[in-house]
């Protein structure tokens, strides 16, 4: 009796988490899939099993090959650029210098603040009437008039980049910087007295000790920055024509402008099957890297 | 041994800290709802003390009326408290539950309802064609009394219209016009507003010279408001959306010109500078500093100018046309009544419901809390009587055009216009966008 308490107790302890998991995350994408592949009514209800004409419907629109590059540019531009600028920054950061309290607090400033906000603020800064970047370069005398900052739809995504990324280089700084703080200090002092420079050490020790740290804040940020909504939907809605859309605001559209839940839960179930590869392959990836 | 007892309450703590946690995600609705009755009930306490008593007597043979209300602005909320504090005053036996629920969310929680076979009884939103096409509304003539619907405009239940039955009845509306900046019209030398498409073009370009900081006309295009921008410019060129039999004709020859001239506007420098971003109330707070010179808006512009600290000397007039009839833009909202199987006494004190809300003086302060326009004839004289400028808004709005939100295809027509705007700013052919979205929607 005491034994097969033992065996099965460890899975009692694990039960709630499990529970949690079940309730919040299966049975919601289980409710995803099942919308996508349904007809549903614009008043959300649930109209009988249509297979595959969803993810055909959507599939066959120039727009959803736009919007899906928009995504990949998105993406690896805002992840890949604040992860190199993040890494950089940490690298000061973890040097010993006066205020290094003070600067490390200042970083952690765009993170503290939520992403409706950055955005809204962002899109003010850039503003063509009111915007305070015109303001100040017309009262530092660098610019007689109004530029407009924004005068294409390419124009507005870079923007958005550089907001996104703005925000994602804190998460990426204070990961590697933990990253950095671990690593002994006596790697770097053999390394200097077997005569090793700067650039050695960075891409023999630095780096390969802190590739765990990096996999770890690049997976979880090609899932937020991929999923992100807030900086696309409170800059540019995605217009004009959907130049600006990424995946993520283009299937509110669909749901809650267009009232198609059906094609919504489709262009979801889409995503969601990219980041699961994207995020398996990277994963696997690092972490046989990691063993060899 | 202590220590590993130490670990096991810890663990065991913890996992029914967490196990409790999703006990109570779970039961949350009903928690919620229990807070409503909570809310109800603290709401029901601040009534004198003996209908608080005759109440708990009397609750068992109460019809509850569950009411969902969009909020049009800051007043909405404490309006229908009042409301429902005195509807409940006067009707005993029927016991009224309103939610005030924004625009953003309002959509979301009433499908979410409807999918949980928890439709509202009254629901006060702006479209009702999604609800009707999945059979889930009753004819208003079933749930509003005969008096009451006579006071309609006629023009404005017909725009509820499915097949012959009306489905859903005018809570409010609001029209558009063109309000102009006096001052700046005058210093470019424009003597009167614009009345034809020429003359706009002909005021643009002179306020443009005098001015080169001054946008002279606002157009908004955007994801919030860009088929009103299409609505404008094709109905002031003869075009509309439908034909008189109610056949789509997005890409008549009419509706293109009328787009190419907006277009033209925007290329030759008259208008703001970004029309796919720059929403309504963008340009509306541009008006008030005088940024914009010209604009459409609806009646609430002037009010919105003043809340905002600005002071404007502007102008009204019509939106200006190129066919010799100016058209103004409605926008109408309704009220609604879910099929939820009722008795004939739910039935009546639904028809209770809406008679109280439209009695004259009520419907006034309704209309005017938000400075809208009034839906009803008797309103109208209500309020005209009240206010000579309302008296000119409520003749444009008893000729005004609506969008065809009676048809199940509006929601893909509207952002399909708004595309086709957009993709035209960004350089595409409007012939070919107008053609791609008439193809897809009636193919």
């Amino acid at each position: 009796m005491k034994k097969i308490i033992q065996k099965i107790e460890p899975y009692i302890w694990i039960l709630p988490s499990v529970l949690l998991m079940f309730v919040f995350i299966l049975i919601p994408i289980v409710f995803v899939f099942r919308m996508a592949l349904s007809k549903v009514s614009r008043a959300g209800l649930i109209k009988g099993f249509t297979g595959f004409a969803n993810f055909s419907k959507i599939l066959s629109t120039p727009t959803f090959s736009m919007v899906l590059k928009n995504t990949l540019v998105w993406t690896v531009a805002v992840v890949g650029l604040s992860t190199l600028l993040g890494f950089i920054l940490a690298l000061l950061l973890n040097n010993a210098f006066k205020g290094r309290k003070v600067a490390r607090a200042i970083v952690v400033f765009p993170w503290a603040t939520t992403l409706v906000v950055q955005a809204s603020i962002w899109k003010f800064i850039i503003d063509t009437d009111y915007g305070t970047l015109n303001t100040l370069l017309m009262r530092l005398g660098i610019i007689d008039h109004a530029v407009n900052w924004t005068p294409s739809a390419g124009a507005w995504f870079a923007w958005e980049i550089a907001c996104g990324i703005f925000v994602t280089i804190p998460f990426v700084t204070f990961t590697v910087l933990s990253g950095l703080q671990s690593i002994d200090g006596s790697y770097y002092e053999a390394a200097t007295v077997d005569g090793a420079n700067y650039w050695q050490q960075l891409f023999k020790i630095t780096i390969p000790l802190v590739s765990s740290s990096l996999t770890v804040s690049t997976v979880l940020n090609i899932i937020y920055v991929f999923n992100s909504f807030p900086i696309i939907w409170n800059m540019t809605k995605g217009d004009p024509g959907n130049r600006t859309d990424t995946l993520v605001t283009y299937l509110y559209k669909l749901a809650f402008y267009n009232g198609k839940q059906g094609e919504a839960a489709a262009v979801s179930v889409i995503g969601f099957m990219i980041l699961l590869v994207c995020a398996t392959v990277y994963m696997v990836a690092t972490l046989r890297k990691g063993d060899e | 041994m202590k220590k590993k007892t130490l670990k096991k309450f810890i663990a065991l703590t913890l996992s029914m800290a967490t196990a409790l946690s999703v006990a109570a995600c779970g039961s949350s609705p009903s928690s919620s709802e229990s807070n409503d009755k909570q809310d109800a009930q603290t709401e029901a306490d601040d009534k004198a003390d003996t209908e608080a008593d005759d109440k708990e007597e009397a609750s068992g043979d109460k019809i509850e009326l569950s009411v969902i209300a969009a909020q049009y602005g800051q007043n909405t909320a404490d309006w229908w408290k009042t409301f429902e504090t005195d509807f409940e005053k006067d009707n005993s036996g029927i016991d009224i539950n309103v939610e005030v629920i924004s625009w953003n969310d309002i959509s979301t929680t009433v499908n979410t309802r409807v999918a949980n076979n928890q439709a509202p009884d009254i629901l006060n939103i702006d479209v009702f064609a999604d609800y009707q096409a999945d059979d889930l509304l009753l004819p208003a003539q079933d749930y509003v009394s005969e008096e009451t619907y006579g006071k309609m405009y006629e023009a404005f239940l017909e725009q509820s219209n499915v097949d012959g039955t009306i489905w859903a009845i005018p809570d409010l509306a609001s029209a558009r016009a063109m309000y102009y900046n006096k001052d700046i019209l005058e210093g470019a030398g424009v003597t009167a507003p614009p009345t034809t498409w020429d003359e706009l073009t002909e005021a643009c370009k002179k306020i443009k010279e005098k001015y080169p900081d001054v946008y002279p006309w606002g157009i908004d295009m955007t994801t919030d408001e860009g088929q009103a921008a299409f609505a404008y410019y094709i109905w002031n060129n003869g075009g509309d959306f439908t034909d008189a039999d109610g056949n789509w004709t997005l890409n008549s020859p009419e509706n293109v010109a009328a787009i190419e001239y907006a277009i033209q506007l925007i290329k030759d420098g008259y208008t703001n500078s970004d029309p796919a971003n720059e929403t309504r109330y963008d340009l509306q707070d541009m008006f008030g500093t005088g940024k914009v010179a010209m604009m459409i808006a609806p009646n609430s512009l002037p009010t919105y100018v003043k809340d905002g600290g600005n002071e404007v000397n502007y102008g009204m007039a019509p939106i200006p046309n190129n066919n010799g009839t100016s058209v103004s833009a409605g926008v109408m909202d309704r009220f609604m009544c879910f099929d939820n199987e009722y008795s004939d006494e739910e039935l009546e004190a639904i028809k209770t419901f809406f008679d109280y809300f439209y009695e004259d003086e009520r419907y006034s302060a309704w209309v005017e809390m938000e400075g809208f326009l009034p839906a009803t004839k008797t309103g109208g004289e209500t309020l005209a009587a009240k206010d000579e400028s309302m008296a000119e808004w409520i003749d444009i709005v008893g000729s005004c055009k609506f969008y065809p939100t009676a048809k199940a295809e509006w929601a893909d027509v509207k952002q399909g216009v708004i595309s086709a705007e957009q993709n035209a700013l960004l350089g595409e052919s409007v012939q070919e966008q107008l053609d791609n979205l008439q193809a897809e929607i009636a193919p």
